[in-house]
């Protein structure tokens, strides 16, 4: 524990942010990250270093500069490979967001892969940007979504989910770690997914930076997360897909950088991964990933994901012992993240309290709005944890909620 | 405790956010509008009933959200009742240029209004949604 706190206080003079002040007094506690991370010096240097000396297009031209952006956005691809162990850079596509990854996937695999009547598996705890696409196929196309469970405990209920398979199942779209209950997916689900012939995407978006990501061992068909949850830069996203699918699926948007041969009756269409990546890419912002990637490695996957148990571990027992507090979801399978809530106080008054001590947590639906009404609630609380939070600073914030209720109720 | 959580939560606010005035529906309406904050998921639904003299004679809310929106929506109809709609879209300029921090622009509500006790808002920009989601709610019933 203790070495883990000496590594951990060298990582937070790597990022900038957290010696601002909030309100001018207080020290900054981050507890956002689930909504973004904050970002390493060495991440904004790069960005910065990128514009100032090898910026240009990429995979266009034949001068210097459009070789050196190309070399550093196509080593970014290479990282982003071997971060999430994938079989070929061919299989890792960038996008903008995890957002337009997921769009993707729905658009392209329906075109290829489904019609009228055929279904689609989704759980009641997933983030909008995993309903929505799916939401416009069932819209346009009349597909069928059904909705997996979700136990007391925050996870997804496994025999329920194997129940709702038929052979007009196509693909599931789950969470692999719940933004609101911080719970990692039951392995299981992917091997029934197999067993059934049913594609699997995976939204990693909150597991990125967080678990050991290997999506060979997970046995999906496509894993999307996006840069500025991974300590990199917004407007970058990924997706992973097999190889073989993303062959077979058409191209998602057209334009330049996607093709192969264009006349003016016809087009072919460029290999993977240029067949799926249209118009200008987000060329500094994957560079910028890709240095994220490095700085999380050089860190190292395992002590990262060790420090945030302990946090989470420690943050969770503290919490519990509040008798005005309620926790969704239980200790058991939990990873970074807790959402909660005070009796009778509405998360905005608790995240206001905070934001004046200098704590930063989300308040809202956290863009679950099913998940919340099953909950039988309007909003919760959420703390999430990075790399650079302290058992210190979870203390300040048990101090800061029992002053929040000291101050509602009286 | 901190100023500007005091200035926020007074004591008018708290006790509205808790026990909110002319909560319910009106018995009889002829307008009504549903709100919805789609960031946070606070909702408000309002009914009216306006006589031909443009009086509001009835004015009710009803929804969930936090003790700011709930508070403003209580505040609100209390001061609306009564009152002609022209006031109404005056007090509704007026409103939201206070909790955004346009104290010099008032022309109606002063130290005075109960209206005030929501000045707090303007230091927090994220809450000015909460505290204007019943006053846009009001606005689009007189759409109708």
């Amino acid at each position: 524990m203790n070495k883990d706190k000496t590594l951990h206080k060298d990582i937070r003079k790597d990022f900038p942010i957290l010696s601002k002040k909030i309100l001018k007094t207080k020290d900054l506690v981050y507890f956002d990250t689930a909504a973004s991370a904050q970002k390493p010096q060495v991440v904004i240097d790069e960005l910065n270093q990128f514009y100032e000396s090898h910026y240009s297009n990429v995979s266009r031209g034949v001068h210097t500069l459009s070789v050196e952006s190309t070399l550093r956005y196509e080593d970014a691809r290479k990282k982003v490979q071997n971060f999430i162990n994938a079989k070929s850079e061919n299989e890792i596509i960038f996008t903008k967001s995890a957002t337009e990854s997921i769009n993707l996937v729905a658009q392209t695999f329906y075109d290829k892969y489904m019609s009228a009547g055929d279904e689609i598996i989704l759980s009641l705890m997933e983030h909008h940007s995993n309903l929505i696409p799916w939401y416009f196929l069932r819209d346009k196309y009349g597909v069928v979504i059904k909705f997996a469970n979700i136990t007391e405990s925050g996870e997804i209920d496994v025999n329920h989910f194997e129940s709702l398979i038929t052979p007009k199942t196509k693909i599931a779209a789950l969470t692999h770690l719940s933004n609101v209950y911080g719970s990692k997916i039951d392995e299981k689900v992917s091997s029934i997914c197999k067993r059934n012939n049913v594609a699997i995407l995976l939204d990693g978006c909150q597991s990125a930076a967080h678990l050991k990501i290997d999506v060979q061992k997970l046995e999906c068909d496509f894993f999307v997360f996006s840069g500025h949850k991974t300590y990199g830069p917004s407007g970058i996203g990924v997706l992973y897909g097999k190889e073989n699918l993303l062959n077979e699926m058409p191209p998602y948007q057209g334009g330049g950088g996607m093709i192969g041969e264009v006349t003016t009756n016809k087009v072919s269409f460029a290999e993977l991964p240029a067949k799926y990546e249209a118009g200008t890419p987000a060329i500094a912002e994957a560079h910028g990933l890709g240095i994220a990637i490095d700085y999380m490695n050089n860190i190292g996957i395992e002590n990262i994901i060790n420090h945030e148990e302990e946090l989470t571990k420690y943050a969770y027992e503290k919490i519990s012992e509040l008798d005005f507090v309620k926790i969704y979801g239980d200790g058991d399978n939990r990873n970074s993240i807790i959402s909660f809530n005070i009796e009778n106080i509405h998360s905005h008054e608790v995240s206001s309290f905070l934001d004046v001590e200098g704590i930063a947590v989300r308040a809202g639906h956290h863009c679950c709005q099913p998940l919340m009404k099953h909950l039988g609630v309007n909003s919760t609380s959420r703390l999430s944890f990075g790399m650079y939070n302290t058992i210190e600073e979870v203390d300040i914030f048990i101090n800061a909620l029992i002053k929040c209720k000291e101050f509602f109720i009286k | 405790m901190n100023e500007l959580l005091k200035e926020l939560y007074q004591e008018i606010i708290l006790d509205h956010g808790k026990e909110p005035r002319n909560f319910g529906e009106c018995e009889i309406h002829n307008k009504s509008a549903h709100g919805h904050n789609p960031l946070c998921g606070d909702k408000v639904s309002l009914t009216l009933f306006v006589d031909d003299d443009d009086i509001i004679k009835d004015i009710k809310f009803s929804g969930e959200g936090c003790a700011i929106s709930v508070a403003s929506a209580s505040l609100m109809t209390e001061k609306l009742k009564g009152k002609k709609l022209s006031f109404a879209e005056d007090m509704f300029k007026d409103f939201t240029d206070l909790v955004k921090g346009s104290e010099e622009s008032l022309s109606i509500i002063d130290e005075d209004d109960s209206l005030y006790a929501l000045k707090g808002v303007k230091d927090f920009p994220m809450r000015v949604k909460c505290a204007t989601l019943a006053w846009h709610t009001f606005k689009n019933a007189l759409k109708e």
